[in-house]
């Protein structure tokens, strides 16, 4: 046996001794895309292919541009091999073969078209029918079931199965799982993908299966909520209608539906998603492929916050009447009076503008425009930033620079005071999936919580950074010996009093592993920021100052709330005669504060650019119009600057995001990340920082399920979401744990 | 799910009488008739406490110490098993999770183990635990008759427990000794080569003395015949035998 | 043939005795294309007269002179129900003759008002798609204040 060989061997050892299984591993680590294995060939249909060696015959077809029919088998998931809906000849074997199990052996002869083929197929699906009720016309999952369209595909065309009106199909109890999952057992196949993502993705293991044979059923079996933060992800995995979504329960059929594809705000992940509406209605969230942010999973509440976009709306603008009650008007009065008032306040040194978390670029640099040419520089975001060292004059300050695509390649992750799990729920599972796969290792400075893998917790003061920073720690050798380690520091953290102090010696302890790893990768770049608002980054790249508390003090007689919602500024703090216009989507803590309001346009009413926490710049389209007189934000701020006698060049989208590019040219490239590597210029800045660090825990804000739920204005307003909340307070109270 | 059977029952004799209908287009389910979901019982609750006693705890380390480290959860099986006889024959919810809590595996995990298995008994069960073979061999040799006699003696049917909590009779498939059919298990014993008045004698003296003797209740010691060899009853040939003359 | 031009001329002469004058004659030409002479059996408390002359075929025997009032906007529902019953042939027995007996629980007739701005519009059973937010109003905040008393 060669010493490869040997080695190969090992790794799968040391796989199923962890997971009891063998889970199907992308060749995505560098160290094994370095010594690339000899590639062998196979003949799918008599077709040649070139495949790697532990590939399955399934990899190999789809290789060879032949797809295998399939309803346990995911690509994402470890392998089960119990529906046998794959089945294919291979030549020179007695049986028919598994093809999702089989791995591929040199010289290999499939045959996906042969009659042994199609009859082992009908075969299956047959089997796969006689206990499968015959609900589609009345079953969710029509029009897009797998079920559905393998049988129509590669189904008999007749049945055997006669006697259904006599003793009946297997019939099996639905189970209450929760207020997002509708279950409707007696569909079930018992592919077991629900099951799988449980264990392996999401890290819970709540759903399994009970009893065997015919009698095999799905389910918890105590009654319990199936709590994760992903759960939504087993309705898509669902291959057939036993799991479908509870809020869009008999809305819509799939062909009705107008899809739109576009970005989650509800993090700074940027999941991509797409949105399906009717007739201007958002019906459901789904989420698209892309393996660079989020796979394609997204978390709960980026799939259903939806029904929050429908309510707690601003319609239409509003001002302040003589009672001092807001009341409904027209654009050209709310235009006028606004602008008005900015006259009035004259100079723009006694104005201020704060971005809340849902803003888009555009809007952005619209409001950034307007306010500078009144003169006005204190233009805000509500996340704060420490103002240390080159602070967000270099974009490799503030972000996520190991991209989220490469914690698959680390293999040692240290977070700082973050809650990844519910902070970026996208972004946990990406690590779980490192930690099962890649044996990554994970350090916490923080509070001791459940982030579904197991990690070294190294404490939760101010104490442990500095001496991790100094290189004191116990763990100090272990974080040294990291040849691809990855510090990634919460954004939460930048409120506290001693952000400074904190942020500057994460960066000074990731630059310190910075020159370890350099002899393993020199573009390997350590340290991470991972923020909470979807627009952070792309406010910190247009030039927004991350210091809203300078609001505060400068006492302004204007404020432009734009989108701000998260009750920071709150009326006390402000001169009495301080005139406020808010303008966004949501009648929430923004608005209640507002004498006048401009209704603007949520995520999923425009075409707008997000940058992520990579610093990605993705962009969102219009699904369906802005409700009643609501307006996409940069056309508001347009023509409030038109009103105002103020000269913004630009008049449509191309033009607003050739401003754009004028600015930050890396908005403006879509779905790529600019190289952005200046720790060392930093860290120099950073030396004359002396540190001093208060006792206070690094505490994250959102340590527990039920606050992960209702977060900012949209998930508020949502019915499903304060759903949720009461079904795991209800689970907490009960005491069929796991 | 006593519906649900009389209902099959029911329409298997439709289906056969009257359609005459060939086995192969039959869906006539045999469906086992236990719940494969936990509900809250006055018998079976989380507010049954179950802890493994100290003597049984070192059984479990010493069963523990079988397996390697990072493959403890395969001592489901046996840990299961213990907490079931130290809990008179049958795993309440909290025994299970208490497993799962000693093996450090999610609970869902042990469940699924505890309702594979056939032999995990997860309601309350009687103290003797009756367990008549039915398949082919045995039930050529009688044992309908061997159940009759039980279900009448004891006066309870299949899958039901005596009120004074003594005896639960269920079928069992093969349970491997179709040599001394018809035979039956009581807890860990096989009573053997039975008939139907054995039977009653075994349960009398159960009754009686809380045991029975084991085994075979015909003169045989094991397997072997019961009365002369039918074959093999000449001596063993020489070596040599039918071998080819040049190779004598 | 001078017999039967002489006739026609006698008839016109008798229309317009009917209708009073040429004038009016002209003007119920005009409102109702058509001149008939008939015997007046009543008429209702709108206004409307009704006429009867069995010369002509059954089904045009019995006809209605609307109010003068609503000019050219006539309409059969202003045919209150009971003239209605013997306009239709549903009984020979005007409600001059034989009145229908008054219930208590009946109302006056109400004309069809589609077309006009009282016409009938259902209202909506369907939920608005966006729900919107209400700022405090006057009635909330009092509302909130007594509540907190």
């Amino acid at each position: 046996m060669s010493g490869i060989q040997l080695n190969r061997l090992l790794v799968a050892l040391n796989r199923i001794k962890q997971h009891g299984y063998i889970p199907i591993c992308k060749q995505s680590t560098a160290a094994q895309s370095k010594k690339e294995p000899e590639k062998i060939e196979v003949f799918v249909d008599g077709k040649p292919v070139q495949v790697e060696p532990n590939t399955t015959v399934l990899q190999a077809c789809a290789v060879a541009g032949v797809e295998i029919p399939r309803y346990c088998y995911h690509d994402r998931l470890s392998i089960a091999g119990n529906c046998r809906m794959c089945l294919v000849e291979i030549e020179k074997s007695p049986k028919p073969v598994a093809s999702c199990a089989m791995p591929v052996m040199k010289g290999m002869r499939i045959l996906t078209d042969s009659p042994l083929t199609k009859r082992a197929r009908e075969g299956v699906m047959e089997f796969l029918l006689v206990n499968h009720p015959l609900d589609c016309p009345i079953c969710d999952q029509g029009g897009e079931c797998d079920l559905q369209d393998q049988s129509m595909a590669f189904g008999s065309d007749r049945s055997r199965f006669t006697d259904n009106e006599f003793s009946g199909k297997r019939s099996v109890e639905d189970k209450n799982i929760g207020p997002l999952i509708k279950t409707s057992m007696n569909r079930c196949i018992h592919c077991t993908r629900c099951v799988r993502f449980g264990s392996e993705i999401a890290g819970v293991s709540d759903l399994g299966t009970t009893g065997r044979g015919s009698d095999m059923i799905i389910g918890t079996y105590v009654e319990r909520l199936f709590m994760s933060e992903l759960s939504g992800n087993v309705i898509d995995l669902c291959p057939v209608g036993a799991l479908t979504s509870k809020p869009y329960a008999f809305t819509a059929r799939p062909w009705e539906t107008r899809k739109a594809e576009s970005i989650d705000v509800m993090d700074a992940l940027g999941s991509n998603i797409v949105v399906h509406t009717r007739s201007g209605d958002v019906l459901r969230i789904l989420p698209r492929t892309n393996d660079e942010v989020n796979e394609e999973w997204i978390s709960d509440k980026t799939r259903f916050a939806y029904d929050g976009l429908k309510r707690q709306r601003l319609t239409a603008p509003m001002l302040k009447n003589r009672d001092g009650y807001l009341v409904p008007c027209d654009w050209e009065d709310a235009l006028s009076v606004v602008a008005e008032r900015i006259g009035r306040t004259g100079s723009g040194s006694k104005m201020a503008a704060l971005a809340g978390r849902f803003c888009d670029a555009e809007g952005l640099i619209a409001l950034k425009d307007f306010m500078n040419q009144l003169g006005c520089e204190t233009v805000c975001v509500e996340e704060r930033f420490p103002n240390v060292g080159a602070s967000i004059d270099l974009r490799s300050n503030y972000l996520f620079n190991g991209t989220i695509a490469g914690i698959e390649q680390a293999d040692l992750v240290l977070l700082i005071g973050t809650n990844p799990r519910y902070e970026a729920s996208v972004l946990n599972a990406r690590i779980r999936k490192a930690w099962t796969h890649n044996d990554l290792q994970v350090a916490v400075i923080g509070p001791k919580i459940d982030l579904t893998y197991p990690y070294e917790h190294l404490g939760d003061n101010t104490n442990v950074l500095n001496e991790l920073t100094s290189g004191k720690h116990a763990f100090s050798k272990t974080l040294n010996e990291a040849k691809r380690p990855l510090v990634i520091l919460g954004s939460s953290m930048f409120e506290r009093p001693d952000a400074t102090s904190i942020y500057a010696s994460a960066a000074q302890l990731s630059e310190k592993l910075r020159d370890v790893s350099a002899k393993e990768d020199k573009e390997w770049r350590v340290f991470n920021v991972l923020h909470r608002y979807a627009s952070q980054v792309a406010a910190l790249d247009l030039g927004y100052k991350p210091d809203f508390k300078s609001i505060i003090d400068l006492k302004p007689s204007l404020l432009y709330l734009f989108d701000a919602d998260e009750g920071l500024i709150k009326r006390e703090d402000l001169p009495k005669d301080c005139y406020i216009i808010y303008q966004g989507h949501h009648g929430d803590r923004g608005a209640q504060i507002a004498d006048a309001i401009l209704p603007g346009a949520a995520y999923t009413e425009k075409h707008a650019i997000y940058a992520n926490t990579e610093g990605r710049a993705q962009q969102t389209h219009l699904a369906t119009t802005p409700p009643g007189k609501a307006r996409e934000d940069w056309k508001i701020i347009r023509a409030l600057a038109e009103v105002c006698g103020v000269a913004l060049n630009y008049n449509d989208l191309d033009e607003i995001r050739d401003r754009l590019e004028e600015v930050a040219p890396n908005l403006t490239r879509m779905d790529s990340i600019e190289e952005a590597n200046y720790f060392k210029q930093n860290v120099e800045l950073l030396k004359q920082h002396k540190t001093s660090f208060n006792n206070q825990p690094l505490t994250p804000p959102i340590n527990e399920l039920k606050d992960f739920y209702m977060t900012d204005s949209i998930s508020r307003a949502s019915l499903t979401m304060a759903k949720c909340v009461k079904a795991v307070e209800q689970q907490l109270k009960s005491r069929h744990t796991n | 799910m006593l519906v649900r059977k009389l209902f099959n029952r029911q329409s298997l004799a439709i289906s056969s009488s009257i359609l005459g209908r060939c086995i192969s287009t039959s869906s006539y389910r045999l469906g086992s008739d236990k719940e494969f979901v936990h509900r809250d019982t006055p018998k079976n609750n989380l507010d049954i406490k179950f802890d493994f006693t100290p003597e049984n705890y070192k059984r479990v380390q010493s069963i523990l110490a079988m397996y390697p480290e990072g493959h403890k959860a395969a001592a489901v099986i046996p840990v299961l098993d213990l907490a079931q006889r130290q809990h008179n024959g049958w795993l309440p919810i909290a025994a299970m999770n208490k497993v799962a809590e000693v093996l450090k595996m999610p609970r869902m995990r042990v469940y699924e183990v505890a309702t594979f298995y056939t032999m995990f008994n997860r309601n309350p069960i009687g103290k003797y635990h009756i367990q008549v073979c039915t398949t082919t061999p045995c039930w050529l040799c009688n044992s309908d008759g061997i159940l009759k006699t039980i279900e009448k003696k004891l006066d309870i049917h299949v899958g039901q427990t005596t009120s004074d909590g003594l005896f639960t009779l269920s079928e069992a498939e093969c349970l491997g000794a179709c040599v001394n059919a018809p035979m039956l298990s009581i807890n860990d014993d096989y009573y053997e080569d039975l008939t139907e008045k054995d039977i009653s004698d075994i349960l009398d003296e159960i009754k009686k003395d809380g045991k029975s003797k084991a085994g075979p209740r015909s003169k045989r010691y094991a397997a072997e015949p019961l009365g002369t060899l039918t074959s093999l009853t000449e001596p063993p040939k020489e070596p040599g035998f039918r071998l080819r003359k040049e190779l004598q | 043939m001078t017999e039967g031009a002489l006739a026609k001329v006698r008839q016109w002469f008798m229309i317009m005795r009917h209708y009073g004058g040429i004038k009016n004659t002209i003007l119920a030409l005009y409102r109702y294309d058509d001149l008939k002479v008939g015997k007046c059996i009543g008429a209702d408390k709108y206004g409307n007269h009704y006429y009867q002359n069995h010369r002509y075929f059954v089904g045009r025997s019995r006809w209605v002179k609307y109010a003068d009032r609503v000019g050219l906007d006539y309409d059969a529902s202003q045919v209150p129900p009971e003239w209605h019953r013997w306009l239709q042939y549903i009984t020979d027995d005007p409600p001059t003759t034989t009145p229908l007996k008054r219930q208590p629980w009946m109302i006056d007739n109400i004309e069809n008002k589609t077309g006009t701005s009282q016409a009938y519009v259902p209202y909506t059973t369907v939920p608005n798609k966006i729900e919107s937010w209400k700022p405090p109003s006057p009635t909330t905040t009092q509302q909130t204040v007594t509540m907190k008393t």
